[in-house]
C-alpha cells in the first residue's frame, strides 16, 4: 500500500498547532465538500482531507502516526512496522486488536471510505463489505445505491455482503457475515428510499432488528436525461424531416416506438411520449426534443441545393428579431 | 462466484409514506432537536402522529442528508446547514435552467 503524508493533504507543517489543523480542514472541507464542491475531483479529495483530519485531530492518532516518521513521502510505498501502535489507545492496526473506532459508525468520518493505509493503522471501515459501499447508522442501516435508467425502468436485483456482530455462547463478539440480494422494483426515483425489513442491525436480546434503507441514485445516461420520471431524448432530425413532416424510429426505454413527426416542425420542439418515461403512478412521459441538423455542404450536389434553397425560398431566419 | 444465502423483498417507499423521525433522524446522522429546528424553518414538513412521535415525508431525505452532512463535515449549525441546502437547490435549478436555454440556443 502506499503511504498517506496526511500533513500535506491538510497542506500544515508537522508541528502543526491542533487549531490550524482545524482551520485547514474546515477550508479543504468547504473547498472539496461534494455537496458544495464543483470540483471535478471533489469527492476523492473531501475524502483525502477527512482521512487526514481524522487521525491528525486526534491526540492519540496523531501521536502514533507522527511515530512512524518523518521520513515517508505520499505514495511510498509502505507496510507498518510489526511492533507499531504498541502503547497507543487508538491505534489499531498492530498485533493486538483493532481497537480504533470503526469508520463507518457516527462521527464526522463515518461518510467515507478510508483508505488501505488508514486501515492498516487504525483499523476500521465500513460494516459492509461488497459490491456496494454501505453504511451503518445505528439500529438501521443505510446504503447509497447506483443504479442504471434502465435498471430503474425494468426493476433489478443487488447483491449484498452483510456482516453483523453477533455474540456467541461463551459471550465472545463474532462478525457474521451473509450474502444478500435484494430486488428493487421497477420505477424507483433517485434519491428514493427502499426498505428492506430486519435487515439492519440485530436487536438486542428479543429486540427486533433495524431494517437497511437503500437510497437510490440513477446515474446519468449517455441519450436520456431524466427529470423525476420523464426522461428527454435529443433526437437528431433530417430537415426535410422537420419540414415536411416524417415518421420515425425513436428509441424510448421500454424499446423502439414510431413517432410521427408534425410538418413545420422546429429545432428544440419537444414531442411528447406519453407514459414512456419511468413507471409509476402516474408513469413518466418522454419528451422527444428535435434538433434540426444540416447535411455538409461539402458536394457539389449538396451546394446546389442549398443554392437552389437561397434562391428559391423567401426565408429569413432572423425576421422575428427586426 | 457470489453464492446467496437470502433473497429479500424490499418496500419501495413514494411520495405519500411518512416515516419516524427519529429513523430519518439515523439516517441523517442529525439529532431529533435538529429535525424539529429544521421542520420549524419550514426545510421539511412534519407531523405528530401520536404523542411525541414525528414523522416526516420519506421524500425529505436527500435535502436531510445533505444537512447530516453539512454540519457534520463543515461544522454548520442547523440554521445555516438549512440555508446552504436552499440556496444549493436554487443553484441547482438556475444551472439546470441554464443548460435548457443554452441547449435552445445552441440550436439556432
Amino acid at each position: 500500500m502506499e503511504f498517506r503524508d496526511y500533513y500535506k493533504v491538510l497542506g500544515v507543517e508537522r508541528g502543526a498547532a491542533a487549531d490550524a489543523i482545524k482551520t485547514a480542514y474546515r477550508r479543504l472541507a468547504r473547498k472539496y465538500h461534494p455537496d458544495v464542491s464543483k470540483e471535478a475531483d471533489a469527492e476523492a479529495r473531501f475524502k483525502e482531507v477527512q482521512e487526514a483530519y481524522e487521525v491528525l485531530k486526534d491526540p492519540q492518532k496523531r501521536a502514533a502516526y507522527d511515530e512512524l516518521g518523518s521520513e515517508w513521502t505520499s505514495g511510498q510505498q509502505f507496510r507498518p512496522p510489526p511492533d507499531w501502535g504498541s502503547g497507543f489507545e487508538s491505534a489499531g492496526g498492530a498485533p493486538g486488536g483493532r481497537r480504533g473506532r470503526s469508520a463507518g459508525r457516527g462521527g464526522g468520518a463515518s461518510e467515507q471510505d478510508f483508505s488501505e493505509f488508514f486501515s492498516s493503522l487504525f483499523g476500521g471501515g465500513s460494516p459492509f463489505a461488497g459490491a456496494e459501499r454501505m453504511h451503518a447508522g445505528g439500529r438501521d442501516h443505510h446504503a447509497r445505491i447506483d443504479i442504471e435508467l434502465e435498471e430503474a425502468f425494468r426493476g433489478t436485483t443487488r447483491t449484498f455482503e452483510l456482516r453483523h456482530p453477533e455474540v456467541k455462547p461463551d459471550g465472545t463478539v463474532e462478525m457474521r457475515t451473509r450474502t444478500v440480494r435484494v430486488s428493487i422494483p421497477a420505477g424507483v426515483a433517485t434519491g428514493q428510499l427502499i426498505r428492506v425489513a430486519g435487515q439492519g442491525e440485530p436487536g438486542a436480546g428479543e429486540g427486533a432488528a433495524g431494517d437497511l434503507y437503500l437510497e437510490t441514485h440513477i446515474l446519468p445516461h449517455r441519450l436520456y436525461q431524466l427529470d423525476n420520471r420523464d426522461v428527454t431524448l435529443t433526437f437528431p432530425v433530417a430537415p426535410w424531416e422537420a419540414a415536411l413532416g416524417a415518421a420515425v424510429t425513436v428509441p424510448t426505454l421500454g424499446g423502439e416506438v414510431e413517432m410521427h413527426v408534425p410538418a413545420g416542425s422546429q429545432s428544440g420542439q419537444k414531442l411528447r411520449l406519453r407514459g414512456r418515461g419511468l413507471p409509476g403512478s402516474p408513469p413518466g412521459d418522454e419528451y422527444v426534443q428535435l434538433k434540426v441538423v444540416l447535411p455538409a455542404a461539402n458536394s457539389p450536389e449538396a451546394r446546389a441545393v442549398y443554392e437552389d434553397m437561397r434562391a428559391k425560398l423567401n426565408f429569413d431566419p432572423r425576421a422575428a428579431q427586426r | 462466484m457470489v453464492r446467496v444465502t437470502h433473497v429479500l423483498e424490499a418496500h419501495l417507499i413514494g411520495d405519500g409514506d411518512w416515516i419516524a423521525a427519529s429513523d430519518i433522524c439515523q439516517l441523517c446522522r442529525i439529532d431529533l432537536e435538529a429535525m424539529l429546528e429544521l421542520a420549524a424553518l419550514g426545510l421539511v414538513a412534519s407531523r405528530e402522529a401520536g404523542p411525541g412521535e414525528w414523522q416526516v415525508p420519506a421524500t425529505a431525505l436527500p435535502r436531510l442528508r445533505v444537512v447530516g452532512r453539512l454540519m457534520h463535515d463543515l461544522g454548520v449549525n442547523v440554521s445555516g446547514a438549512a440555508l446552504a441546502v436552499e440556496l444549493l437547490e436554487a443553484q441547482r435549478q438556475l444551472e439546470s435552467r441554464i443548460r435548457h436555454l443554452e441547449r435552445l440556443a445552441g440550436d439556432y
